[in-house]
């Protein structure tokens, strides 16, 4: 049975690359179609579009102020002034720096302000999106104008700017509420992504900071972590451990979180208000504070050894240099303390939010309270959850915190820079901000991507909430 | 009148109940009653505690928190901390709502794309962003202001609407349905009836995107340099070695807003609204 089951989630995941692989060749396949298409409607535009249309086209908004749509036409008016002013005063030197990262070098004998490569790279990617963002609006305003003219041509009156704007509340509701959310991800969040990738193909980092101008070297950060000694055996080390660590973390924070708030979801518990506060104030206090008290507390004069010297023991250094698996367990341990009240907090949530007829049925049918778990809860929350199960893995696989309060700055024999219970986001602190290996720290930071997206798409995949989102609706 | 007879199994699966509860609360409970004990001892030093807890008490600590204030002026670091995190934690709760529920609700061209893309920027290192992030911040002259942290957390909130999304995923369609063909607008379900069904999920979201800004310490670290900007977690670390009882008595008070928060909010987190809402 295991094995038939182990079989079928082998099957499907190798069915999902195939079938990825199947869409790859079929997306190309169709490229030309495609292409065809998406162009005909650029050509119907070209070729039917009236001068009020092509007037749209020089300038934003004035095919609509023609056609006497004035609050839309101002509006796009606005907008390409706005670009046109960024453009000119800063967008189009930061589109070329993008480019060159800087020919200037800085000489403070003759008085010369060098170019900066690194700031020139990071205002470049945003002058690169500030321009799709304009060109999607660009696009936006040409296809609204035809529209209007359609409208005219079939002598409809075309749609209202009130009617337009009540629509945005309604069958576009999705653009409004998504606008500034795509903005600010895609500034805070997508921007430092982007560049960071690029910066794993430079030499940025070491002797090259700027006021020296940084260049670009392909793939030589990845092949000297994955072959030279210098990197290659602690890679390896932390790697495994790594791994480890999250799938340890994250499978008792979830089901230590689930069984906690089950245990006070039963009906015979009585006071839940003040029972479930005791994991909330662990939650209140911030982790970073917790961690160092655990710190002091393992310490060699913390209360934990003081009792054991006073039984007439001797301290033990529970986070010492040697003291690898005690270290890893108090931070397994730790973890779970400053993690499982949230995860009770969402199991909460989620089971107040489900039907209880099923169980009502169940108990008519007699089924025993482990099978209404196994049965009924379980694939409930577990459908709800498993996108936040993702998500907590790869939190924990990247945990910064607990093993630098615990245990920072530790640098070991065998270790490149790191020690026996630092995991690879560890590593990468220590490389980058410490001791200046940007570009290979960037390339580290790649290949934990690479690792953590594989893993969790298979298991997304795999994942009911996937497939099926409507099941419980 | 009958008498109401408890047979001796339940009576057992009651008394474990209990004592696993009983148990669980103790270990979340004694590491904090270790700090708050510690942030009333006299001496101050970890070292002269008898086992786990002070010989003697004082509020000594206490007082020095908020009286000398000269080297360590914890109350600015307070307000500074209350003001990020209530700031951030209302902008990213917004918007982070409302992409989960467009992200459950709505069906649209690229959003399956827009999903996948979130997982994939995801699982990103966002550590290894803060570079990035500094040096932009730099750009846009944020740096020693407090908008400009805000502006970081509630930016980056949305990214972690899937949570949010499996929630509105599990509140039944045939609600909205129902308002639909009363004649109502996606934007007044969403106001009118999503959002209170949401409740106890808002109030999670809101909890969650208030911690984090309280208790972050590398990102105010990385562009915080004036000591009167500091939040209470930079400002605590900043704190001398000797200083081991103004350390805890710090980390306590700042539990004290979140516990507030719990009392205030608990009914929402735990009365789920939407169970009574449909019998199917």
């Amino acid at each position: 049975m295991e094995n038939l089951t182990k079989q079928s989630a082998k099957s499907k995941i190798v069915g999902f690359f195939s079938d990825r692989g199947r869409k790859i060749s079929e997306f190309f396949k169709s490229l030309p179609q495609r292409i065809k298409t998406k162009f005909a409607g650029a050509k119907e535009i070209l070729y039917e579009g009236n001068g009020k249309v092509r007037a749209s086209m020089l300038i934003m908004g004035l095919g609509q102020l023609m056609y006497r749509q004035w609050a839309k036409g101002i509006l796009y008016m606005l907008v390409q002034a706005a670009f046109l002013a960024y453009f000119i005063l800063r967008g189009a030197s930061d589109f070329i720096g993008f480019f060159t990262l800087g020919t200037q070098e800085s000489n403070a004998w003759y008085g010369i302000e060098g170019d900066n490569s690194v700031i020139m790279m990071l205002m470049g990617i945003l002058s690169i999106i500030a321009i799709i963002f304009y060109a999607v609006i660009y696009v936006s305003n040409i296809k609204d104008c035809y529209v209007i003219q359609c409208a005219a041509d079939t002598l409809k009156n075309p749609k209202s700017f009130k009617k337009e704007l009540a629509e945005l509340l309604n069958q576009k509701f999705y653009k409004t509420a998504l606008a500034l959310p795509i903005v600010g991800v895609s500034v805070f969040s997508i921007l430092p992504i982007i560049f960071m990738i690029l910066i794993a193909f430079t030499n940025y980092g070491g002797n090259i900071v700027p006021p020296a101008l940084v260049d670009w070297v392909g793939f030589d950060n990845f092949g000297r972590i994955l072959t030279l000694g210098q990197f290659a055996p602690t890679f390896f080390k932390i790697f495994g451990w790594n791994i480890l660590w999250a799938v340890l973390s994250t499978a008792l924070n979830y089901f230590a979180g689930l069984g906690l708030a089950l245990l006070l979801n039963k009906k015979c518990v009585k006071g839940k208000t003040i029972w479930r506060l005791f994991p909330i104030l662990a939650y209140a206090v911030p982790g970073f504070i917790t961690l160092i008290a655990f710190k002091y507390m393992f310490s060699y004069g913390g209360p934990i050894n003081q009792m054991i010297t006073d039984a007439g023991g001797t301290a033990i250094g529970f986070l010492d240099i040697d003291a690898k698996w005690t270290a890893r367990l108090i931070g397994l341990f730790a973890n779970a303390w400053l993690n499982i009240p949230s995860s009770m907090l969402l199991a909460t949530g989620i089971l107040s939010n489900m039907n209880s007829d099923l169980y009502e049925a169940a108990r008519v049918d007699g089924a025993s309270a482990w099978k209404q778990f196994v049965k009924i809860t379980l694939p409930y929350v577990l459908f709800a959850t498993m996108p936040v199960l993702i998500s907590q893995f790869i939190a924990n696989f990247n945990n910064f915190g607990i093993f630098y309060f615990l245990r920072g700055g530790l640098y070991m024999d065998g270790y490149f820079l790191a020690s026996d219970t630092d995991l690879l986001i560890n590593w990468l602190y220590n490389m980058s901000i410490d001791n200046n290996y940007y570009s290979i720290g960037a390339a580290i930071s790649i290949i934990i991507f690479i690792v953590t997206s594989v893993i969790s798409l298979a298991v997304y995949v795999l994942s009911p909430s996937y497939k099926q989102e409507e099941t419980y609706q | 009148m009958k008498k109401i007879k408890i047979k001796p199994q339940k009576l057992f699966n009651v008394a474990i109940t209990y004592l696993i509860i009983l148990a669980v609360c103790f270990i979340f409970l004694f590491p904090i009653l270790w700090l708050v004990l510690a942030s009333f001892s006299k001496t101050g030093s970890i070292y002269s505690f008898d086992g786990f807890f002070p010989t003697e008490f004082s509020l000594d600590s206490f007082i020095r928190l908020f009286t000398d204030t000269d080297l360590y002026n914890y109350p600015r670091w307070f307000l500074n901390t209350l003001f990020i995190a209530l700031m951030s934690s209302l902008i990213g709760t917004t918007l982070t709502i409302l992409t989960a529920y467009v992200m459950s609700r709505f069906r649209f061209k690229s959003r399956k794309t827009m999903m996948k893309m979130t997982l994939i920027l995801g699982m990103f290192p966002s550590f290894m962003t803060m570079t990035a992030v500094y040096l932009m911040m730099t750009q846009f002259n944020l740096i020693n202001q407090q908008w400009g942290l805000i502006l970081i957390y509630s930016a980056g909130a949305p990214m972690g609407y899937l949570t949010q999304k499996g929630f509105f995923d599990t509140i039944p369609s045939s609600i909205d349905e129902a308002a639909r063909i009363d004649g109502a607008s996606n934007f007044i379900i969403f106001i009118k009836i999503t959002l209170p069904l949401a409740a106890p999920m808002i109030v999670y979201t809101l909890l969650s995107s208030f911690v984090w800004p309280w208790s972050d310490f590398i990102l105010p670290q990385l562009l915080l340099k004036n000591k009167d900007l500091y939040t209470v977690a930079v400002g605590l670390m900043s704190l001398d070695d000797t200083e081991f009882s103004r350390f805890a008595a710090g980390s306590v008070f700042i539990a004290v807003p979140i516990v507030i928060f719990y009392f205030a909010l608990s009914k929402f987190l735990i009365s789920g609204l939407s169970a009574g809402a449909v019998k199917q």
